[in-house]
Order: C-alpha cells, then sequence, then structure tokens
C-alpha cells in the first residue's frame, strides 16, 4: 500500500470513527449507560489485581506484579476487540446475512477496511487505557525499566498481535459468509480471549501450540510482558512476527475467495 | 452508434439454493442432510447500452433483473460470460469503476438508520475523496431538485418511505456516477412521490449525460422515463426495442375508447373490433391498426359522441400477453 492508500485508508477510519460517535451520541440514554458498562468492565479488570496483592504465591514462574503486566496487556487486547474489532465484526456479519454488504462494496476503497471499520464501541477503550495504567503500575512494582531495545521488542510484538486478533477476526467474517447467524463466534472469541489473561507457560503442549501458533494470546499478552522484563528471546520475537504475518495472509486470501463466493440477498 | 457503455456477451449466473419442506422435522433433518439445487438466475444475456440511454429492464419477479443488475456494478461474480461496464470489468471492482457507478436498490439503504442523513453524505464524501467545493454544490443541487431541504438533518428512521428514497438517490449520486442502475426506485411509493421521482431520474439524466438502466414493477416508471426497454424472463432475453416495437409485435390493435349519449349493445360492436369495456355511456375497442381509419368516424357519428382517443395497449397488458406467449411456445417446444 502506498503512502496515498495508507492516508485514504486513515481518512477512511477517521470518518468511520466519527459516524460511530456521532451513533453513540444520539441517544443520550444509551452513551451514559454504555459509559457506566465502560467503566465496569475497567473496574472488573482491574479486581485480579486486588486478589494478587493478597497472596504472594507465584503461577508458573511468574510473581504477582508480573503476572499483574500480563493482566495489564491483556485488558488492553480486550479493550482493543471490545472497542473495535467485536462491534465491527457483528455489524459486518450481519450486513452479510442481509446482503447490505453491497452497499459497503459499491465503495471505492478496499471493502475489508470497510468491514474492519463498519462500527466502534469507544467506551470500551476505557478499558484497554485502565490496562495500560495497570501495565505501568505493575511494571513500577517489579521495579523494572525496560531499555529503548526492550521497548521497541514489546511494541512489534504487541503489534504482531494486534494483527493476528484481526486476522482471526477476518476468519471469522469470512466464516459468515458460508454461514449465516456467525455473531456467536466473536462472543466465543471474547470468551477464549480470556486464556490471554494467564501467562503461556501456564499452558503445556498442544495447549501451549495452541495458544501460540493458531490462537496466538501469547504473541499478545506474555511476549509482550516478557519483552518488558527483559526475558523475551530473539527468536520467539521472530516467531511472533511470523505467526502474525502468516495468519495475515491466510486471512486475506479467505477473504478474496469469500467475496468471489458472495451471493447478495433479496434478488 | 456512440459510444456502449454497458456491453454483456453471454452472461450468465447460477445460484446454490438450499430447500426444505415446512416443519420442525425437516428443520433438523436438514441440519444433517441439506437439500440444495441450482437456480440459473441469469442465461446467457448479451445486451449493450450506449452512452446517455434510458433503458428500462422488465421481467416478471424472479426472472434475473436485480442478479443481472448486480454484475453490472460488481457485486456478483458471472458464473459464465462476460461484461465490460465503461470499459472496466465490474467484478475486479477497481476504484475508479466504483466512482463511476452507482446502484440503488430500492428496497435496501446505505444511509446510517439512527443518523440524519447529511452525516452519511458526509462519509461519502470522504470515502469518494470529493473535493469540499463540488461536494457543496452538488449537495445543494440534488437537495433542490428533490426538494429534500428540510428532511436531510433528521435521523433516517423518521422518514417515510419517499423521503429516505430521495436521501437514498442523493447519497448514490453526490460523486456524479456517469452509469446508473436504479432497482425498483420507487417502490411502495405514493403517486406523487413516485412522479417527482421519475422527473429527477430524467433531469439527471439530460443534464449529466449518464446513462440510466432502471427496473420498475410500475409500467409508468418505465413508460415515462424509457425509450428503450429490454425484457427478460426466466434469465433470457426475451425482447430488446422500444415500447412502441414491443406493442406492435405482442398487441397490434389499436385501442380506442369514446363516449357517446348511448352506446350500442356490445354485440352489435363485433364489426368494429373486440369490446374491451363497455357501459352504457362509455366503450373500449381493440381495433385493427388497418381499421382505425374507419371505425373512428363511425364512432364520432353517435349522438353527442365525444372524448374519443386511439393508444396502443397498456404496457402492462403487452408484458402480461408476452410473457404468457413465450410459456406457451415453451411448452409446445417441450
Amino acid at each position: 500500500m502506498g503512502r496515498s492508500g495508507a492516508r485514504a485508508v486513515l481518512r477512511l477510519i477517521a470518518a468511520q470513527a466519527r459516524m460511530s460517535a456521532l451513533a453513540a451520541l444520539q441517544y443520550r440514554l444509551g452513551f451514559w449507560t454504555e459509559g457506566l458498562l465502560g467503566a465496569l468492565w475497567s473496574a472488573i479488570g482491574v479486581i485480579p489485581l486486588l486478589v494478587a496483592t493478597s497472596y504472594q504465591e507465584t503461577v508458573a514462574g511468574w510473581g504477582p506484579w508480573e503476572l499483574m503486566a500480563v493482566t495489564g496487556l491483556f485488558m488492553v487486547f480486550s479493550g482493543i476487540f471490545g472497542a473495535l474489532l467485536q462491534p465491527a465484526l457483528i455489524e459486518s456479519m450481519e450486513h452479510i446475512r442481509r446482503g447490505s454488504l453491497d452497499a459497503l462494496l459499491l465503495r471505492p476503497v478496499d471493502a475489508l477496511a470497510l468491514c474492519l471499520t463498519a462500527a466502534f464501541s469507544p467506551w470500551r477503550l476505557t478499558e484497554a487505557a485502565a490496562g495500560a495504567a495497570l501495565l505501568v503500575v505493575a511494571l513500577v512494582k517489579v521495579g523494572a525499566a525496560p531499555d529503548l531495545w526492550m521497548i521497541g521488542a514489546a511494541l512489534v510484538v504487541i503489534a504482531a498481535g494486534i494483527v493476528g486478533l484481526y486476522a482471526l477476526g477476518i476468519l471469522a467474517l469470512c466464516a459468515s459468509f458460508l454461514a449465516m447467524q456467525l455473531q456467536n463466534l466473536t462472543y466465543l472469541f471474547d470468551a477464549l480471549l480470556d486464556f490471554a489473561r494467564w501467562p503461556s507457560s501456564v499452558f503445556r503442549g498442544p495447549l501451549k501450540a495452541l495458544f501460540t501458533f493458531v490462537v496466538p494470546f501469547a504473541v499478545m499478552t506474555t511476549m509482550p510482558a516478557e519483552a518488558l522484563l527483559g526475558r523475551l528471546a530473539a527468536v520467539d520475537l521472530g516467531i511472533a512476527v511470523v505467526v502474525a504475518a502468516g495468519l495475515l495472509v491466510i486471512a486475506r486470501r479467505c477473504w478474496s475467495a469469500s467475496l468471489r463466493r458472495y451471493a447478495s440477498a433479496g434478488g | 452508434m456512440s459510444e456502449l457503455v454497458v456491453r454483456a456477451e453471454g452472461l450468465s449466473k447460477r445460484f446454490t439454493v438450499a430447500h426444505r419442506e415446512a416443519g420442525l422435522g425437516a428443520a433438523v433433518r436438514a441440519l444433517f442432510r441439506r437439500q440444495t439445487t441450482t437456480v440459473e438466475a441469469v442465461r446467457g444475456l448479451s445486451l449493450s447500452i450506449a452512452r446517455g440511454e434510458r433503458v428500462g429492464f422488465l421481467g416478471p419477479n424472479g426472472a434475473g433483473k436485480t442478479t443481472t443488475l448486480k454484475m453490472f456494478a460488481g457485486l456478483l461474480l458471472p458464473s459464465a460470460g462476460s461484461v465490460r461496464v465503461g470499459g472496466w470489468t465490474p467484478h475486479q471492482r477497481e476504484r475508479e469503476f466504483l466512482r463511476s457507478i452507482s446502484l440503488v436498490v430500492g428496497q435496501k439503504r446505505q444511509l446510517s438508520w439512527d443518523l440524519p442523513a447529511v452525516d452519511t453524505f458526509e462519509l461519502n464524501r470522504v470515502i469518494f475523496e470529493i473535493e469540499g467545493r463540488i461536494f457543496k454544490q452538488r449537495l445543494e443541487r440534488l437537495v433542490s431538485l428533490l426538494a429534500a431541504g428540510s428532511i436531510i438533518e433528521k435521523p433516517v428512521r423518521q422518514l417515510s418511505l419517499g423521503e429516505r428514497m430521495k436521501c437514498e438517490l442523493i447519497a448514490a449520486l453526490l460523486h456524479g456516477p456517469q452509469v446508473l442502475f436504479l432497482d425498483e426506485p420507487t417502490i411502495g411509493m405514493d403517486v406523487a412521490m413516485q412522479a417527482a421521482i421519475r422527473g429527477f431520474i430524467r433531469t439527471y439524466n439530460e443534464e449529466e449525460g449518464a446513462t440510466v438502466l432502471l427496473t420498475s414493477h410500475y409500467m409508468e416508471d418505465v413508460a415515462a422515463l424509457c425509450p428503450r426497454i429490454v425484457v427478460i424472463d426466466e434469465g433470457r432475453l426475451r425482447f430488446d426495442g422500444s415500447i412502441e416495437a414491443l406493442t406492435r409485435e405482442i398487441s397490434p390493435l389499436r385501442r380506442i375508447s369514446v363516449s357517446a349519449a348511448r352506446i350500442p349493445a356490445a354485440a352489435a360492436l363485433a364489426a368494429l373490433g373486440r369490446v374491451v369495456e363497455w357501459s352504457p355511456s362509455r366503450v373500449t375497442l381493440d381495433v385493427a391498426p388497418e381499421a382505425v381509419a374507419a371505425v373512428v368516424p363511425a364512432l364520432l357519428a353517435w349522438p353527442e359522441s365525444r372524448e374519443l382517443s386511439v393508444k396502443d395497449a397498456p404496457l402492462e397488458e403487452v408484458m402480461r400477453a408476452l410473457f404468457s406467449r413465450a410459456k406457451t411456445d415453451e411448452e409446445e417446444a417441450g
């Protein structure tokens, strides 16, 4: 994608975000209810902090505040998923079911970009903000002082995690071309995401492989925490990038194939 | 001949459609063993449309009209054949192609349901990269043509069907498309609103030189707007030409209506033509074209003869005759 293409996508994201913000502001009661739920969501995410500070035991080699760093990263990803990806997937799946995807496909921009920005729930970003705050507190408590390399490595794996998250979302969207009414997939994904609360070393054998290569929760939360704590091996950094790129290629191909199969609706 | 904008050759589209019997048992069985059939929605359609033409696309429900429009707009990949629109292959969905066309479907919406239409217009301005000054000019002109000034700032869910369609048309035309595919744009509207939309489509076509392909169940739409009609049935092309040519081919009789002080009994009128409607004060006859010159003076000779009109058969009747003739031909061939 060229610079002008990237600018066009950024303009599109800004315009779609504006529409979602306007839609959120259209109904006053709904706006404040969403706000309350967003605050509640953030508070629930921090509860493990209170529990952990009352126990000093380690889990799979991770101390309580190190676990808090993982929890903070989990909240960042959960917030991004709930605010940006899940609403867009639900909206787009509904478009596919009803045939109203037609209106999106008639616009002269990447249809996938339109689908992935079809709706936002801005209040859920409070959870991501709370997660970022928790991560900082946890790093301070642990006494970690990440250098530029560690921060850079963390940012790379976080980016890889976001790419992986979106790739899985695109695959779910592709599945809805084959079978309608798959909105529940996004809730299943939401539930699965809960596994990302725990460091990947908690899991063994097939589960560890699953959460590293197929549903890469390890890339999203464990690896960034390891990077910030100075424990991430260079090979793991490579694995994170390769897994994310691989998932993205598969997702993009599935999307192209799905568009060719698209049968619209109503005539 | 002027430049061809739409060119389809042997265009076909097949769908695999699931079906099952009614009832819970059938629904449960379908979970494990689904029955499907292949439906040929469009079969070998060849068609050309020149720049600036207004073409009515007619056919009964399920004839393949909407499927054809969706292939022309790049939404559906043809199963066979080829189509070019404005020099582009539609299903490749090139940006310049999408900037040059618009598809408006009467029963679907692109407007955001909860927001005023102006917000969707603004989104389209960004997506279609319309320069601010041009956007403002076009919006003002479209709003003025459609008399939509008072409705574009109301939430879409609060608009009537006709008001919503006005806003849909504005949203679809803000980028200045040169090819317009309209699928039932006046469906469900009252007569006044239908006339307003028809007038608008004609003005847009004449002022912008845009090519218009229109489907409608309202024959008035087609008769008033389209010098050329294309008729398809069961996915096949049945007719391509003017309404007059279709009428001459299918129903060549002229329809003469006249009022008089006392209309003779229907049986006594058989020599003049076939009686379509009869009342003591008005009669309608179908008359062979070569007999019109003799029949008209005879009718005008009746006492207090007035309000005489000579017309072609209504398009709806012609279409019914066309489809029933096509069915009969198929049955005889089969």
